[in-house]
């Protein structure tokens, strides 16, 4: 076939940029969840001023193409004296932007639950940890599953941007690819294929992981 | 003499960035909107064998990144062809056929959101077909789909930022051009960004006042 007869010589090659691409999502869904848990607590705050900053940020990284987002970053942290490599650039760009969106679907999780069960917990005299723990989270986590989901889908999706500041992930391995064969066609219609497939994929875990969490609220 | 600082001219240039931009997305807005709602009335109606198709070829595009299908209509089709296109025409074809297929999901359920029961009931009135089309399912469909297309339009108004990498000189092309020549990022890229968030902050309050009229009837406002 002529598609594989193209990439074949090659795919050593895209396997490190797939390698590549898998590790600044991990690390990007990781950064993500870790702001946007941070940003949903400063939301739900009492305090104005807290509140505000935590919805000017979202609002914010939600509004600013991606691309100008990653280019401000690359390109601004070395006049501020911060010199990392263009990969942590991109993998701390795509936590920020990721954290805007991860902290709308915590947020939208932890006002779910019913007040009557924390109330109902507080009597029955469980700490407050105990009850964010055992109580909130356990519930917040199971209707966030899905809108988590379908972040990290983007993420991966985003992280193709990446190849724009010379981070060799998949797409940038491709391009390289397409370039020293002179086929671009074959190169990134395999390339295409390859992500769609990877996403359905993830969308199919992401419906499993959502069924078994919500198992208990299924009849039968 | 030095060329590092900012002119004035920087603002011709900054506004015709804006303005490829915005001709770019509404030109692709309004090809993508028609196919979409196309393939949504082919989807509704059934035509011989376009289902599978359409599903498959919508779900590709929302499924796989926006800079890759650049790259393959840019760069691919011309070598498969044997044709010329410009970064332009490529972008364009790209943006609206990624705008048609996410236009799609949104027109199918608003379609679907039409309870069978009306449509039956005009059918038992006598309407034809057409006249079901236009007069019962599209107003209540456009009114379900104003909200989600609004969320849709602003994502999009940001995935045109793209382009810039296949050479269209759009905004974030400009930005380039400005941050290479200033070296001044922070003040480049915040400008550039301030830009795009004014717009999509128009394009989604515009929205919201559409969505209101359209839902105006909807609401019960008193004999």
């Amino acid at each position: 076939m002529r598609f594989w007869r193209v990439i074949e010589p090659h795919i050593g090659f895209l396997l490190q940029g797939f390698a590549l691409t898998i590790v600044a999502c991990l690390l990007a869904i990781v950064g993500a969840v870790l702001l946007g848990a941070l940003t949903a607590s400063m939301r739900s705050s009492g305090n104005r001023w807290v509140r505000g900053t935590a919805n000017a940020y979202g609002d914010v990284f939600r509004n600013v193409p991606f691309l100008v987002q990653l280019f401000f970053f690359f390109y601004g942290l070395p006049e501020l004296g911060i010199y990392i490599g263009a990969f942590e650039t991109g993998v701390i760009a795509m936590s920020i932007a990721g954290g805007a969106f991860v902290s709308d679907v915590i947020l939208s999780g932890i006002l779910t639950v019913d007040t009557g069960v924390i109330d109902a917990a507080k009597v029955s005299g469980l700490s407050r940890i105990k009850i964010f723990t055992r109580i909130v989270l356990p519930i917040a986590l199971r209707v966030s599953v899905r809108p988590m989901g379908s972040i990290l889908i983007n993420l991966v999706l985003t992280s193709s941007i990446l190849s724009t500041i010379t981070v060799n992930e998949l797409t940038g391995a491709a391009k390289i690819v397409a370039a020293t064969t002179f086929k671009p066609f074959e190169v990134y219609a395999v390339l295409l294929v390859l992500y769609a497939s990877l996403t359905t994929l993830l969308s199919f875990a992401i419906s499993a992981i959502h069924r078994r969490l919500n198992r208990f609220m299924m009849g039968g | 003499m030095r060329y590092a600082d900012f002119t004035p001219y920087d603002i011709v240039l900054l506004l015709q960035g804006l303005g490829v931009t915005l001709a770019l997305f509404v030109g692709t807005t309004l090809i993508g909107l028609a196919i979409g709602l196309a393939l949504a009335v082919a989807h509704h109606y059934r035509v011989p064998g376009c289902r599978p198709v359409i599903v498959l070829v919508t779900e590709a595009l929302k499924n796989s990144p926006v800079l890759v299908q650049l790259f393959l209509v840019f760069f691919g089709i011309p070598a498969f062809l044997h044709i010329r296109m410009s970064p332009v025409e490529a972008a364009t074809l790209t943006i609206s056929l990624n705008t048609a297929a996410f236009a799609f999901v949104v027109f199918r359920s608003g379609i679907e959101s039409i309870d069978r029961d009306q449509i039956e009931a005009a059918q038992v009135f006598g309407l034809s077909r057409s006249q079901i089309l236009r007069l019962i399912i599209a107003p209540q469909a456009a009114a379900f789909s104003v909200g989600p297309l609004v969320g849709i339009l602003v994502n999009q108004l940001q995935v045109t930022s793209l382009i810039s990498v296949i050479g269209v000189f759009d905004l974030t092309k400009i930005g380039n051009i400005l941050n290479l020549r200033t070296l001044q990022p922070f003040i480049v890229w915040a400008v550039i960004g301030l830009i795009y968030y004014l717009a999509a902050k128009t394009l989604a309050h515009a929205g919201g006042r559409i969505e209101a009229a359209l839902r105006k009837s909807v609401k019960w406002g008193g004999i």
